[in-house]
């Protein structure tokens, strides 16, 4: 999932300058597990938006309504629409794909031009939890992990090295640019030794090839993305699971 | 690796000479006059000046263009350091081309420190090739007239590549096969990062085992105690002895400015003698003397090794 946290109150007061009546939407897929999107937290940015003199009008999405989806987010959308068109802009509570999804939707579809504005700042693809995250994926359209023993060199290293480790690796081998993480290389040693795969190590890894990565990346389903009855018993069977199956060993 | 010999530095590594070389340092200015001074000063000493490609990504005069004017002005033959910390693979290959039109002949290709630890933290990090990579890429087209796409190089570059190894670094086994894969890679000589320990530089030959590329051994006789302290405190893998540091602190103390020189020249002397007797017993086929401002320690450390 992708995490992310609320701006600082004072950049999200400086593009609301000018703008008095606001809209704040939530977000019910990433945003809402990382709690900068979900109904508490729309209370909670639209009471100091209020403390602030502004006129909030609220459109929180429950969970699992991700305002990324157009299908789910719409609705909502539509269902506010008179509200949307009286406000001078709407502060979206997800990552820089749920703000614009909406503006795109707002614009192309419902002919609202307005200021949609980002409420949080996305910090990545993230995995683990419940406490401890970390970035694990970029999403490079290219997957390295075969050739690197499972870890990522281009996200886990703070330089994004295919053939390190650098130089700069610390004491207790952490990284260079920050001690409190470890170095990905020094990982991969350690999981190449383990798999008994050392002479993988010193073989070259050609440049990650860039050229997948071709911005903005299209995608396109063979059928549309679609929540049926079949994906709720799904999704049912895996809360199910998860209530009564084995616990797994969590962090403090 | 092939034959060919096109740099003083690689005919005097490949006739088996003890090699030495020192390092120049471009800096924050429109012009290159101090680097080209302290070159006027080395010539004669070293081989070869390594020429800084933005240290600790300070943002400095282009090494390319440092390497050049230096090379044109004085003669001292230059080491272009090259890091790809700024610079994308289509931009390398361009100033590998760029260097050897200029006429440089030997590279020394590195990843480069981070953006972030430098005067510039907020510029986009670029690391699309990195040193093991580069070196590939620097011999392809040296070597075989073509870039890592296969594209033909029209009349290629005639230089030599050399690598970085770090005998301090945390993990050595890790290091050390990094260091292999560099020679997997082609590299035609390697360079250590600052070493102040005997046995820290013991155990780095032990674990490479015998290799055939010629080893440069890298010393750093501080000028001064900040030069020593920002080496012990910000440079990764280096750890300064504290009785050198603490010699070197004293030094401060002493106003009279050649008396200060003097005590400076003797605690590198002292501390180095029993590094450079050392030295001589390993595989080490030079030393790299990265004393940036500081060429007159050059002579009675390179007496130590006689």
């Amino acid at each position: 999932m992708i995490a992310q946290e609320q701006k600082p109150m004072e950049e999200i007061l400086g593009y609301l300058e000018g703008k008095q009546k606001v809209v704040v939407m939530g977000c019910g897929g990433c945003a809402t597990f990382y709690r900068t999107g979900d109904t508490k937290a729309v209370n909670e940015l639209a009471e100091n938006l209020t403390k602030e003199g502004k006129d909030v009008f609220k459109i929180p999405l429950p969970f699992s309504i991700q305002a990324c989806e157009i299908e789910k987010c719409g609705v909502f959308l539509e269902k506010n629409r008179k509200e949307l068109e009286n406000r001078d802009a709407v502060l979206v509570m997800s990552c820089g794909s749920g703000v614009q999804v909406v503006a795109d939707y707002m614009d192309e579809k419902m002919g609202i031009a307005k200021s949609v504005i980002p409420a949080n700042d996305a910090i990545g693809l993230v995995g683990g939890g419940p406490i401890h995250l970390k970035e694990t994926c970029q999403s490079c359209g290219m997957c390295e992990l075969g050739k690197t023993a499972g870890i990522c060199p281009l996200t886990a290293c703070g330089k994004g090295l295919m053939n390190g480790p650098c130089g700069g690796v610390r004491e207790g081998n952490k990284c260079e640019i920050d001690e409190t993480k470890d170095c990905a290389w020094v990982k991969i040693y350690e999981r190449m030794e383990k798999l008994d795969e050392l002479d993988k190590f010193t073989s070259i890894r050609d440049p990650h090839e860039w050229s997948k990565t071709k911005r903005p990346r299209l995608f396109e389903m063979e059928k549309p993305v679609k929540i049926d009855v079949a994906a709720g018993i799904g999704a049912m069977k895996g809360m199910m699971a998860v209530t009564f199956g084995p616990k797994p060993k969590l962090d403090e | 690796m092939g034959d060919e010999v096109y740099s003083d530095l690689m005919r005097e590594l490949k006739e088996g000479e003890y090699v030495f070389t020192g390092e120049l340092e471009p800096e924050k200015a429109g012009d290159v006059n101090e680097p080209i001074e302290m070159a006027r000063e080395l010539v004669g000493m070293v081989v070869a000046c390594n020429v800084t490609d933005n240290p600790q990504s300070f943002a400095y005069v282009n090494s390319m263009a440092a390497s050049y004017l230096i090379q044109k002005e004085t003669g001292m033959e230059c080491v272009y350091q090259l890091r790809c910390s700024d610079r994308n693979r289509m931009a390398l290959l361009s100033d590998v081309l760029g260097a050897g039109a200029l006429g440089l002949k030997n590279i020394l290709a590195l990843a480069g420190d981070h953006v972030s630890l430098g005067d510039t933290p907020d510029a986009k990090p670029v690391f699309d090739l990195d040193s093991t990579t580069l070196i590939k890429l620097i011999r392809s087209m040296v070597d075989d007239g073509k870039d890592l796409g296969g594209n033909e190089i029209h009349n290629p570059p005639k230089l030599h590549v050399g690598g970085a190894a770090a005998p301090g670094a945390a993990h050595l086994k890790a290091e050390v096969g990094k260091v292999k894969r560099k020679i997997n890679a082609g590299v035609e000589y390697l360079q250590t990062q600052v070493v102040y320990y005997t046995d820290v530089l013991d155990k780095f030959f032990d674990e490479l085992g015998k290799v055939d590329v010629p080893i440069l051994v890298g010393i750093f006789p501080a000028r001064t105690f900040g030069q020593a302290d920002f080496f012990d405190k910000y440079v990764a893998g280096v750890d300064v002895p504290p009785d050198y540091l603490e010699a070197m602190r004293a030094t401060k103390a002493i106003k009279d400015k050649e008396k200060k020189k003097e005590e400076v020249d003797r605690v590198n002397i002292e501390f180095f003698t029993g590094f450079l007797e050392h030295l001589k017993g390993t595989p080490a086929a030079g030393c790299h003397m990265m004393a940036v401002g500081y060429p007159r320690i050059i002579p009675p450390l390179k007496k130590l090794m006689e």
